[in-house]
């Protein structure tokens, strides 16, 4: 096994994800106060978490209707209970346990 | 505000750990992904050590597979990764300005990570320490998941199926803490109508083009807002 060629992959990807996730900081260090980063920095999270809900979504598999129902049953159970307790370990555990109950237990 | 350090850890401890039930799964799925190429198992808790991103993680099993050239792995984990782009415009105020911490903080922006150092509305700023704390805490989870997954590939017997919803909760429960101190709630239709098209149209790059769609739309909304006022 060609060991080096794996650690020179390693390398260059670690590169590459470190740039695109310094490139923000570094280009707009001078102007960190600029108002339209303000604005972007409040509205720009929720959106990107709408996205990232959605992406979420789209690895489920959601092939069959009994998926589709355990998946809107876990989501909905996840929103009343942090509408209600606003205990996020408590949500997710709740949701996860009813999903993953739906996949193995139920066999959907 | 500066918080005593062990309360600093205890509530990154706490804020971190449904990322635990995300990482632990996903981080050894990728770890038995990784031992079918047949490398040494210490190979996939390096990679969670120094590249620590899901997604170009399990790509990285996809391109050495295919013995791919450095070029090519360069500029395919650029592509995967340029979502990352957008994530530091909201976290440049509240990372600290220099140092060592302010560099691994950035290096260890990851979706998850992400979400919880936002979810922290601006007003209840916590100290870098604490950012430290969550950002090591969640690659912690990481690198444990990957280096159980490679190095028991054999012996597990867990069944991983269905956690993955984990990971949609741990965003929704977030979303929802965030929509609760918003106006203009109308940039969530923005965001949804975003990923409905991108999955419709890309559904490689997802979540690339959907973020492009609401920054657009955000510039938009900023540009006519600023200029009226």
């Amino acid at each position: 096994m060609d060991n080096q060629y794996v650690l020179m992959i390693f390398g260059v990807m670690a590169f590459a994800t470190f740039v695109t996730r310094a490139f923000p900081f570094i280009a707009f260090s001078r102007s960190h106060d600029h108002p339209m980063l303000g604005y972007f920095g409040r509205y720009l999270p929720p959106m990107i978490m709408v996205v990232l809900v959605c992406f979420g979504l789209t690895g489920l598999q959601i092939e069959t209707g009994g998926r589709l129902a355990n998946a809107t049953l876990a989501f909905a159970a996840v929103t009343i209970v942090q509408l209600v307790g606003r205990n996020t370990l408590v949500s997710i555990l709740v949701g996860t346990g009813l999903y993953v109950f739906g996949i193995q237990g139920l066999d959907l | 505000m500066s918080h005593p350090e062990s309360s600093d850890f205890a509530v990154a401890l706490r804020d971190s750990s449904p990322v635990l039930f995300g990482y632990l799964p996903l981080g050894m799925a990728f770890g038995v992904l990784f031992q079918s190429l047949g490398y040494h198992w210490l190979f996939a808790p390096l990679a969670g050590i120094v590249i620590y991103a899901g997604s170009a993680q399990f790509m990285a099993v996809g391109l050495l597979a295919a013995g791919v050239s450095y070029a090519e792995a360069l500029i395919a984990t650029l592509l995967l990764n340029s979502r990352h782009i957008f994530y530091g415009l909201s976290v440049l105020d509240r990372y600290p300005k220099r140092g060592v911490l302010r560099w691994y903080l950035i290096f260890g922006l990851t979706d998850e990570t992400y979400s919880l150092v936002t979810a922290k509305t601006p007003e209840r700023q916590d100290s870098g320490r604490y950012y430290f704390y969550l950002t090591a805490l969640n690659q912690c989870y990481w690198v444990a998941g990957c280096a159980l997954g490679s190095s028991l590939q054999s012996m597990v017997e867990f069944d991983s199926r269905g956690f993955e919803f984990a990971l949609v909760a741990l965003f929704l429960v977030l979303l929802i803490e965030q929509i609760r101190a918003m106006n203009e709630r109308w940039l969530l239709m923005i965001a949804v109508m975003s990923s409905v098209i991108a999955y419709g149209l890309v559904p490689n790059q997802f979540l690339l083009v959907a973020i492009g769609m609401c920054l657009l739309v955000l510039f938009w909304r900023w540009s006519r807002v600023s200029s009226h006022g």
